[in-house]
């Protein structure tokens, strides 16, 4: 039986900033939020003005004053790519809760152009706790300050407790990469589009240049520019609008550690308990899902999620891939945008699942470019999952199309 | 030789740990409601929040628990690379990162998870030394 929440609220739109990827004009984080939004009001046709709630990481006091609304509802949460999960789950819940009526995530990084602006740029990951935070003090000697850094060290360990090799996770890579060919908006889309994008075998993957052994650089996502927003809003709401309703069956959240030191399981995350929450109050289970976005930060990132949702039994999620499940015209479509590994990554990739999922579930994934099939697929039923920081904190949705 | 890798600033609460290092003892937090070790230094027992804690010498033993292999390295450690990083099991419990010593780089493949290591400190400044782990004979 669903939980209380369960179709509380719907996500009743998606839309980008105007261009993302690997942009030749520097753009600001600020920007690529406001593109977003104004996208997305002009989609749904609600005004921005109608926004009562306000909902991303960090940015909602700057956002409100360059918007100019004064919302009921405000929520920083900032736990690494996967807040935007949780916002979700903290606006449907705010929603219930007869709050407020329509909530606007946003997500705006300019991972790629902050190198050339300077100042205010990329993610929040691993900033460490900060001087005097005794977890950063007896960890910041040994040389780990990026994410692949941090990361290897659970494909290690995830290949030495299933006896995997690497090459099983360099299939997830490639078969992302074939999503992101039928996705002209991805930024390994082709050749034309990226000297290094367009089709990859997995031999490519595997002999591609070493960034942290055993993490070759195609096992490892890219640093773009990304801009992106939602809105969520109460049925009553999602009624009166001429885009189709995506709705919200399940939604959870939670988190095993903050540094990596403090992962009890190198090959498990959150996700366990985060997809419980929201299959419960779904009322469904991994069996009823019929498609997954999950945060693919990493190649081992992905298979651990799907372990993590009960999609796969422990040590098989790279089957998915391995098998052509996953893969266009697969049983199981994942990461059907081409994932941060191939279609964009800011930094923090939880918006982009969102976007994603919303697409496929109403029939606006943008069919067929060049001939090809299209990236849109039957799919009715979607679990979202956004993994933050060091796999340290989980949000996880079930979304499903509307009837 | 002057060691010019990150230096941690000291906590107040983790100074026995940091003395412990100067006289090459690995001094680690255990409860003493639950007597369970815990690392990073809690102002509360992680396992029961208890916050009758203690210092103890521990045996500066421990396994590979996982490993890795450093290639692209920004900061300060990019001279080094590639250098192995490794979470350490400690006999006592719990765990600690590193820079694993005594393994070689460019061969991943012969690094062993499960393998023992021994504790050593290098002297970073002149009230700091740093501890690292280094495979041992089983
Ligand atoms: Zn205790």
């Amino acid at each position: 039986m669903p939980g209380a929440l369960y179709k509380s609220a719907a996500i009743v739109g998606a839309a980008e900033a105007n261009q993302i990827g690997f942009l030749k004009e520097p753009v600001t984080a600020l920007q690529l939020h406001i593109e977003a939004i104004k996208n997305l009001s002009d989609q749904t046709g609600i005004p921005i003005s109608r926004i009562d709630g306000v909902f991303s990481t960090g940015w909602t006091t700057e956002l409100c004053e360059h918007l100019g609304i004064k919302p009921k509802y405000i929520d920083t949460t900032a736990v690494g790519g996967c807040s935007f999960e949780l916002h979700v789950h903290h606006a449907m819940a705010a929603i219930h809760a007869g709050i407020i009526d329509v909530a606007l995530i946003s997500h705006g990084e300019n991972g790629h152009s902050a190198g050339q602006l300077g100042g205010r740029g990329v993610s929040n990951y691993a900033r460490g706790a900060g001087d005097l935070s005794p977890a950063h003090e007896m960890t910041m000697a040994y040389g780990l300050n990026s994410a692949p850094s941090n990361y290897a060290h659970a494909m290690v360990r995830h290949m030495h407790r299933y006896g995997t090799v690497r090459e099983d996770y360099a299939h997830i890579a490639k078969v992302t990469r074939d999503w992101a060919t039928l996705n002209p908006r991805a930024a390994m889309y082709s050749k034309d589009k990226h000297p290094f994008g367009g089709p990859i075998t997995v031999q490519q993957v595997e002999e591609s240049r070493l960034i942290t052994w055993p993490l070759t650089i195609l096992h490892c996502c890219m640093v773009t520019d990304h801009g992106g927003a939602v809105f969520v809003v109460s049925p009553k709401v999602a009624a009166s609008l001429h885009t189709p309703p995506v709705w919200i069956a399940g939604a959870g959240e939670s988190m095993g550690h903050g540094t990596m030191m403090e992962m009890d399981d190198f090959t498990k995350t959150s996700a366990r308990l985060s997809a419980e929450a929201a299959y419960t109050m779904a009322g469904l289970g991994p069996a009823d899902m019929e498609m997954a976005q999950v945060y693919d930060s990493f190649t081992i990132t992905a298979a651990i999620t799907v372990e993590m949702l009960g999609l796969a039994k422990p040590g098989e999620g790279h089957l998915f891939w391995k098998e052509g499940r996953a893969a266009p015209g697969g049983d199981f479509p994942i990461n059907t945008n081409g994932g941060g590994l191939s279609f964009n990554h800011s930094g923090m990739y939880g918006m982009p699942l969102l976007i994603e999922a919303y697409r496929q579930l109403s029939g606006t994934a943008e069919d067929g470019v060049n001939g090809d099939p299209g990236k849109q697929t039957s799919a009715r039923t979607c679990v979202v999952n956004g993994t933050g920081g060091s796999l340290s904190a989980t949000g996880t949705l079930v979304l499903l199309a509307d009837d | 030789m002057s060691y010019d890798l990150p230096i941690p600033r000291q906590g107040t609460h983790t100074k026995p740990f940091w003395d412990g290092t100067r006289e090459g003892k690995l001094m680690l937090p255990r409860c003493q409601d639950c007597n369970r070790v815990h690392w990073y230094p809690r102002h509360i027992c992680p396992n029961c929040h208890s916050t009758n804690l203690e210092w103890i010498e521990g045996s500066g033993e421990g396994r590979v628990h996982t490993y890795a292999v450093q290639h692209l390295v920004f900061g300060p450690w990019k001279e080094q690379a590639p250098f192995v990083t490794a979470y350490i099991d400690l006999n006592e419990g719990d765990r600690m990162l590193t820079v694993l010593r005594g393994v070689d780089p460019n061969k991943p493949e012969e690094i062993r998870i499960g393998a023992r290591v021994r504790v050593e400190f290098e002297q970073a400044n002149d009230d700091t030394f740093i501890p690292y782990w280094r495979v041992v004979e089983d």
